[in-house]
């Protein structure tokens, strides 16, 4: 089997927060292959989004570490990783479509492929009439596509995702949690999710992470066996049920 | 029309039509209150003399020279308080202690120290300027949304380009207004010195105008320089108005 896209081994995680310290992570290990949609879930404060800073290359770890396609991580890799974040985090005096190009303006793309490129990621996420618009014209659900696209822009192998559907009344994260699946099978690209969502997190998976209250571990790996592609109808079947039980008992006993 | 239009257009023909008839029903002694149409007349007069208009330049090239130099110090100033925390844990309170303080109160010392000339006008000039621009373009510095950093980071910004791209378009609403207070604040301040002990500028004449009972020319020197400095602040507000509807907006959704 070749390297895998992400190799996280033993990584801890510890703020200072005045006189005492405190743990975030606790000797997180895991590992995810190319191509692969893995989803962590787990309680709200439980060090989810302190590890994907980590896994970005914003923040270091207190020790451990973590490999993207074998090159341990200590700064941002743009090139091969994209990132969706809970807020859509767009440039409020920029356009959807220049929104879009960011990175790859960043990295001085030239115009025209800039525009060719992102012309066709708005339209894979389904707001190519809306390529002229400010994200303060834009819906919620329409803002985090744009951020989408963005985070697709520079062709990254590797997509990390914050929780990226929270602020999304149910319906439309629902219709996102689809799209997006539509988006990686069109795509293959790697996915990192996070939520605290267990039904979204079964929905879009071949792998669920669970992790513990802090300090955040990792209490099991979960491989998703459903069929696919996946309907929205899949949410009410049994093996989907027996999957959410399984998975909810495991968060709540581990905090007993 | 737009409303706020209406608003001035109305305060200025209540103001100065009330004036006026005032002035003709001699309600006021008129030796208090010449006409309004009077001083107009004696205002256009004043604007073709050339020695006003040295005074005139005067006080222009002052709050120029103060402002120019002032107003990059401030923002460099606002800017390094709002990057590093511990500077501003440690500068934050002068700051507010000297801008607590009436700035007037230091005139006879600048006297004092720099003497009645251009220097002393600028300088004084200058420190009206400079903590009000202080104080806003930290609020900027803190204004810039920190995920929107993150994101830029993630996506293989440089820390240049973190600046001219992040930073600087989301600071500019409030380093505009800091910009628009500190030059009304360096008017202020020159005018101020002016009146208090000058040989020249537009404060300089105003003040002996009062002093010389000559109200008209009194009069005149007053609605020229609050025109010209409502001129001046509706000029910089436009500019203020025009950046930051964006980030306005954005807030609002």
């Amino acid at each position: 089997m070749s390297t895998p896209v992400i190799e996280v081994s033993k990584l801890n995680k510890t703020f200072s927060a005045g006189r005492a310290d405190v743990q975030a992570l606790a000797d997180v290990s895991f590992t995810v292959e190319q191509g692969q949609f893995v989803t962590l879930v787990g309680p709200s404060g439980c060090g989810k989004s302190t590890l994907l800073q980590i896994m970005a290359g914003l923040t270091g770890p207190t020790s451990g570490e973590v490999r993207i396609e074998g090159e341990p991580i200590r700064a941002p890799m743009p090139e091969k990783i994209g990132m969706v974040f809970q807020d859509p985090t767009l440039l409020p005096w920029s356009t959807a479509l220049a929104n879009v190009e960011f990175p790859l303006d960043l990295r001085g793309v030239d115009r025209a492929t800039r525009r060719g490129r992102c012309t066709a990621l708005l339209e894979l996420v389904g707001l190519r009439e809306f390529a002229d618009h400010y994200p303060h014209e834009l819906s919620g659900g329409m803002r985090q596509r744009v951020a989408i696209a963005r985070g697709l822009a520079q062709d990254p192998r590797l997509i990390l995702m914050d929780e990226p559907f929270a602020a999304l009344d149910e319906q439309t994260r629902t219709r996102m949690g689809h799209d997006l699946l539509d988006i990686w099978e069109k795509t293959r690209k790697t996915v990192f999710f996070i939520t605290h969502s267990l039904a979204e997190a079964i929905y879009l998976s071949d792998v669920v992470l669970v992790m513990s209250t802090r300090p955040g571990r990792i209490l099991d790996t979960i491989p998703i066996n459903l069929p696919r592609p996946r309907e929205i109808d899949i949410i009410g079947s049994e093996a989907f049920g027996r999957l959410r039980n399984r998975i909810w008992h495991m968060i709540t006993e581990a905090r007993a | 029309m737009n409303p706020a239009v209406a608003g001035y257009l109305l305060f200025a023909a209540a103001l100065f039509g009330g004036w006026e008839l005032a002035a003709r029903l001699a309600v006021v002694d008129p030796d208090l209150l010449p006409r309004f149409s009077h001083v107009c007349v004696l205002l256009w007069h004043l604007l073709q003399d050339p020695r006003f208009i040295t005074d005139l330049g005067v006080t222009a090239s002052e709050v120029a020279v103060a402002f120019a130099i002032a107003a990059p110090l401030a923002i460099a100033t606002g800017f390094l308080l709002g990057e590093r925390v511990h500077l501003a844990e440690m500068f934050n309170p002068v700051v507010h202690f000297i801008l607590a303080v009436p700035q007037s109160i230091f005139l006879p010392v600048f006297i004092l120290a720099f003497g009645i000339g251009f220097v002393e006008k600028v300088l004084f000039g200058m420190t009206h300027a400079y903590f009000v621009i202080v104080v806003n373009s930290f609020a900027a510095v803190r204004s810039v949304p920190r995920p929107l950093v993150s994101a830029a980071r993630v996506f293989g910004a440089s820390r240049s380009q973190i600046y001219t791209r992040i930073y600087l378009p989301a600071m500019l609403p409030l380093i505009l207004t800091g910009l628009r207070l500190g030059m009304i604040f360096c008017i202020i301040g020159v005018i101020l010195a002016e009146m208090y002990a000058s040989r020249s500028g537009v404060g300089r004449l105003i003040f002996s105008w009062g002093e010389g009972y000559q109200v008209p020319e009194l009069l005149a020197g007053i609605l020229l320089l609050s025109v010209l400095t409502i001129a001046v602040n509706e000029v910089m507000r436009l500019a203020e108005l025009r950046v930051s509807r964006f980030q306005a907006r954005a807030a609002a959704t």
